[in-house]
């Protein structure tokens, strides 16, 4: 069951943790992507968040557009198809999984994990993409953004921080927004998987026990929450949303109730599917892999399995 | 700067602001409805710059920038082009709609919402038109006269076939079996807007004004060139004018005049347009006796300017005070056509103010997005309940009365209809009657049963149902709340129309947010005076400035040196009343003592 909170003129919010009450809230027609910050202070600052995520012109990034928005659909139809030749990608980036099965292993690396993992994501968009300790951090940066409490939020926009991360992650994303999106926010989880991986390793000799796909199924983590607003009142299911309600879905608790099912993290089977649900697993199923055998690589990593070319420097 | 509203942005000053945070206190006790007309009026004012900085939202131009020709600095391009120099497709014929609101508030329903509740249901229950309700403080040209100026404003142009949506019938319905296919009743869609898409649009669909969005007479003139051309004579800048009197036919639109834009046409149209087109051959003479070089094409041209700018003065305040008879709004609307009548006030408001001297000759201003007419601003302006099914036609000469159906004069035997009766007992005819209230339960029921040419059989009420959700305008709770209005938590705080809240919430299943915008607007209790609702109101007040205050002829140059001192005197001097006169001197008595033209006039005899 849902958990409402109203109180006027701050908040008026529901969470939805039930993994099918969150597939039916997800699927209503009344709930829509797009913020209008209206509702309560607290509804109107999430909103305010969520409105950086455009380019200068206005173009919105895909996570934050509207269901029926035909670019969006078009955009995430193409992604999807690009992204669903995952032999040849995984190829493409055998460096970087190299390099993150060492860190797995051995727990360290030439640079930070997350700057690999940016770049493997970006160079599923340009085989020429390059992270730096700049781009990662103008990343995390954006994902602080979005978590922040006020004060912090604050600071973040008011240091001239907000503009720059975005800048900085738009122009290495060549204003492909999909790919600032990656490279941004949807990187966040599978830098949290690796971590987890890591921390499984350091459990004694579960490289060798775990198997890749149990590896997966344990480490694989969703957004915790993605939000929503009911622009007008509805009542889906047994919740009854009053009418600009800001719907919070916390798909990671769901996720965990779905833990058999890594589609659902997701959502591989509704309308705002990610484009990345099958090139995501097989990463992270080859980078247990490469962990698990790729023993004595250097962290800037010679390709793993032999014979593979190491792709464009770094 | 906001790319999407094209670099536009709204700057508000101190004052605007103070009186702002003022406002908001007062209207936390009183609407403005009741406060003291000066009060009242400032209120409006001050609705008008939140409305100015929150609900103009450009969606792109959609077409391309047009040539420029010789002319277009002095006059009024035929397309709208170029009134805006610095932006020469705001505005002009086939630019696209914008919005009033939020592109991702405008988004229409998902298909299963779509159809939901039937519109053809809605039609039959609560729009049908049991007994005609008249509006009495009004007469019939009033109504005539909105449809003349929604024809200046837009068209969204006549639907083709294709993908037409099913609207389900129940059974009983006397919708005619050889016009249902498969068991529905089918509306067209809108035409479609073709021109690609900028990225920023979101889920908010497009169109395209078919006509100039500015305020120049485009229903007279027409909105291109070739159109301009067909209707003049090519001397002296007049119109082409029949032998006797009146307009010619349209070659290829059977029954009505040779004019600018001439869809749905009746007799009421052909009135003003006849009444208008005799008013610019006048202004012409006028012209040519004091700039007796002028050629042709400069004679129409400056009398087209001074003929356009006196529809709109009539408009701003006469009609509009008509229709919406509260001190507060007859106050702003002279305000907004020749400023405050106090000295003191002007002068510490300054000259540039538009609340001291009026938005005729203040700056240009486009506030926060290119101007063009809105999806909004169309939805408001369904006024269909106006037109009656039945009217009695008087003549000057006689006491006799015809009763007559207004589906008899209309499309195809509207120039028939002229023709027997004539120009004048009709003008006059149309001053004695009272167009319909504008509420629930009447819509004129030979509309919901309508023959259009080259269109299939016309349920209007459903097809109106029906535009507002395919165009993605909010439904009206959310519209309202978008207008700056509290939503409505129940039907009966919408409305006291008896069991006008029982069929509501029957139909739409308990769900207040569901209620139709039109439903609602037509549902809503209205502001004392008021002819149409409040809600619909604040689209207006946003919209009706902003026609003026956007347009460089109603501002920046609207001087002598583009006008002429004689057109300037033109539209200072006249008024509705006086062009009646002076095209119908017959009308002398009807008129006596009426004091706006738009109210009903002396029955003669009988
Ligand atoms: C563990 C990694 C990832 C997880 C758990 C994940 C999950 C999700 C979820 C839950 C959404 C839906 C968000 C919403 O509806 O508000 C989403 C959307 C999206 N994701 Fe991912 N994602 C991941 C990685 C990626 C990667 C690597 C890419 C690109 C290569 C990507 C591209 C996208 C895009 C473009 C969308 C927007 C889809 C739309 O048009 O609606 N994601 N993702
Ligand atoms: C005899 C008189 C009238 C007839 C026959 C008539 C007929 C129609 C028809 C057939 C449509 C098009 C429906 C569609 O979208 O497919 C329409 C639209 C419309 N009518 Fe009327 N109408 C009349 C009078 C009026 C009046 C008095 C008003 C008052 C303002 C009015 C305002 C409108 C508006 C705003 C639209 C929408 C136009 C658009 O979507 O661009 N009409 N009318």
């Amino acid at each position: 069951m849902a958990l409402i909170l109203s109180i006027p003129g701050l908040v008026r919010v529901a969470l939805v943790r039930d993994p099918d009450e969150l597939l039916r809230v997800n699927n209503a027609g009344r709930v829509a992507r797009s913020l209008s910050g209206r509702g309560g202070l607290f509804n109107r600052s999430v909103a305010a968040k969520l409105a950086v995520f455009r380019t200068p012109d206005g173009d919105i990034w895909p996570a934050f557009r509207d269901r029926h928005d035909p670019l969006r659909a078009a955009h995430q139809a193409t992604l999807e198809s690009a992204l669903s030749d995952v032999e040849p990608l995984l190829q493409r980036i055998a460096p970087e999984i190299a390099e993150l099965g060492n860190y797995i292993r051995d727990g360290h690396a030439h640079r930070s994990m997350g700057v690999v993992v940016q770049q493997a994501i970006g160079r599923l968009f340009f085989a020429d993409y390059i992270a730096s300790e700049e781009s990662y951090a103008a990343a995390r940066t954006l994902q602080a953004w979005l978590s922040a409490w006020p004060l912090r939020a604050y600071w973040i926009r008011r240091s001239g921080a907000l503009k720059a991360s975005l800048d900085r992650i738009e122009a290495t994303s060549r204003g492909n927004m999909a790919c600032a999106h990656a490279t941004a926010l949807a990187m966040g989880n599978i830098v949290k998987s690796i971590d987890l991986m890591r921390e499984l390793v350091l459990r004694g000799d579960s490289l060798a026990k775990i198997e890749p796909q149990d590896a997966l199924l344990r480490t694989l983590r969703a957004p915790a929450r993605v939000v929503r607003e009911a622009r007008d009142g509805d009542c889906v299911g047994l919740i009854r949303l009053r009418s600009r309600t800001l719907v919070l879905l916390a798909v990671e608790d769901a996720r965990q109730q779905r833990a058999s099912d890594p589609g659902f993290a997701f959502f591989a089977d509704a309308w705002n599917r990610c484009p990345a649900h099958s090139i995501v697993p097989a990463l992270l199923i080859e980078v247990w892999r490469a962990a698990r055998t790729n023993k004595k690589h250097s962290a800037t990593g010679t390709p793993p399995q032999g014979g593979r070319p190491k792709s464009q420097p770094p | 700067m906001s790319r999407e509203n094209d670099g536009f942005v709204f700057h508000r000053g101190l004052l605007q602001a103070v009186l702002d945070v003022v406002y908001r206190a007062i209207n936390f006790f009183v609407t403005w409805d009741h406060l003291p007309t000066l009060l009242g009026a400032a209120n409006l004012s001050v609705f008008r710059d939140r409305l100015r900085a929150h609900n103009l939202h450009h969606t792109g131009y959609g077409t391309t920038s047009p040539g420029w020709s010789p002319g277009n600095d002095r006059w009024r391009s035929a397309d709208g082009s170029f009134n805006n120099l610095d932006h020469p497709r705001m505005g002009m014929a086939g630019a696209r709609f914008g919005r009033n609101f939020p592109l991702p508030e405008c988004v229409p329903d998902s298909v299963d919402d779509l159809l939901e509740p039937s519109p053809r249901e809605i039609s039959e229950e609560l729009l049908a038109r049991d007994q005609f309700i008249p509006a009495t403080s009004l007469n019939l040209l009033a109504a005539a006269w909105i449809q003349f100026e929604t024809h200046n404003w837009f068209s969204h142009g006549v639907p083709e076939s294709g993908n037409e949506f099913k609207i389900p019938l129940k059974a009983g319905d006397e919708w005619p079996k050889e016009e249902r296919i498969g068991g529905y009743m089918k509306i067209r869609r809108t035409v479609r807007d073709e021109t690609s898409r900028e990225s920023w649009l979101g889920a908010a669909p497009t169109f395209r004004n078919l006509n100039s969005h500015w305020w120049d007479a485009g229903q007279i003139y027409g909105s291109d060139r070739a159109r301009q051309m067909q209707i003049r004579s090519g001397v002296d800048g007049k119109i082409e004018i029949g032998n006797d009197g009146m307009l010619p036919a349209d070659p290829v639109h059977p029954g009505a005049d040779l004019t600018g834009f001439n869809d749905n046409w009746w007799v009421g149209l052909s009135l003003l347009h006849n009444l208008f087109a005799r008013e610019h051959n006048v202004i012409c003479d006028g012209l040519k006796t004091r700039y007796p070089t002028w050629i042709d094409e400069e004679l129409f041209q400056r009398a087209r300017l001074i003929n356009g700018a006196l529809i709109a003065k009539i408009h701003t305040i006469e009609w509009t005070p008509g229709i919406l008879g509260h001190p507060a709004l007859d106050f702003s609307m002279h305000a907004n056509w020749s400023g405050i009548p106090y000295r003191v006030l002007r002068a510490v408001l300054g000259k540039n103010s538009e609340a001291a001297y009026g938005i005729i000759g203040s700056p240009t201003e486009q506030h926060s997005a290119p101007y063009a007419m809105t999806e909004e601003f169309t939805a408001v302006y369904r006024l269909h309940p106006l037109i009656p099914d039945d009217m009695d036609v008087r003549r000057l000469d006689a006491a006799e009365v015809e009763h007559c159906k207004l589906v008899d004069m209309q499309g195809g035997v509207s120039r028939k209809f002229m023709e027997t009766r004539g120009f004048a007992n009709l003008m006059y005819s149309f001053g004695t009657a009272h167009p319909g209230a504008i509420r629930l339960h009447n819509y004129p029921n030979f509309l919901r049963q309508f023959t259009k040419d080259g269109q299939p059989l016309l349920d209007v009420a459903a097809i109106d149902i029906m535009r507002d959700r395919e165009r993605g305008v909010p439904r009206y709770n959310r519209f309202r709340e978008l207008v700056g209005k509290k939503r409505v938590k129940t039907f009966e705080e919408i409305t006291s129309i008896p069991d006008a809240a029982r069929k509501m919430r029957a139909i739409y299943k308990g769900d207040v947010d569901r209620v139709d915008l039109m439903v609602g607007l037509l549902a809503e209790d209205l502001p004392d005076g008021f002819g149409f609702s409040d809600t619909a109101f604040r689209i207006f007040i946003l919209m009706a400035s902003r026609r003026l205050k956007s347009d460089r002829f109603f501002t920046d140059d609207y001087r002598a040196e583009v006008y002429t001192n004689f057109g300037l005197d033109w539209v200072h001097k006249n008024g509705m009343k006086s062009v009646l006169l002076r095209h119908v001197p017959q009308l002398g008595p009807a008129l006596e003592g009426v004091n706006n033209a738009f109210a009903p006039w002396n029955v003669l005899r009988g």
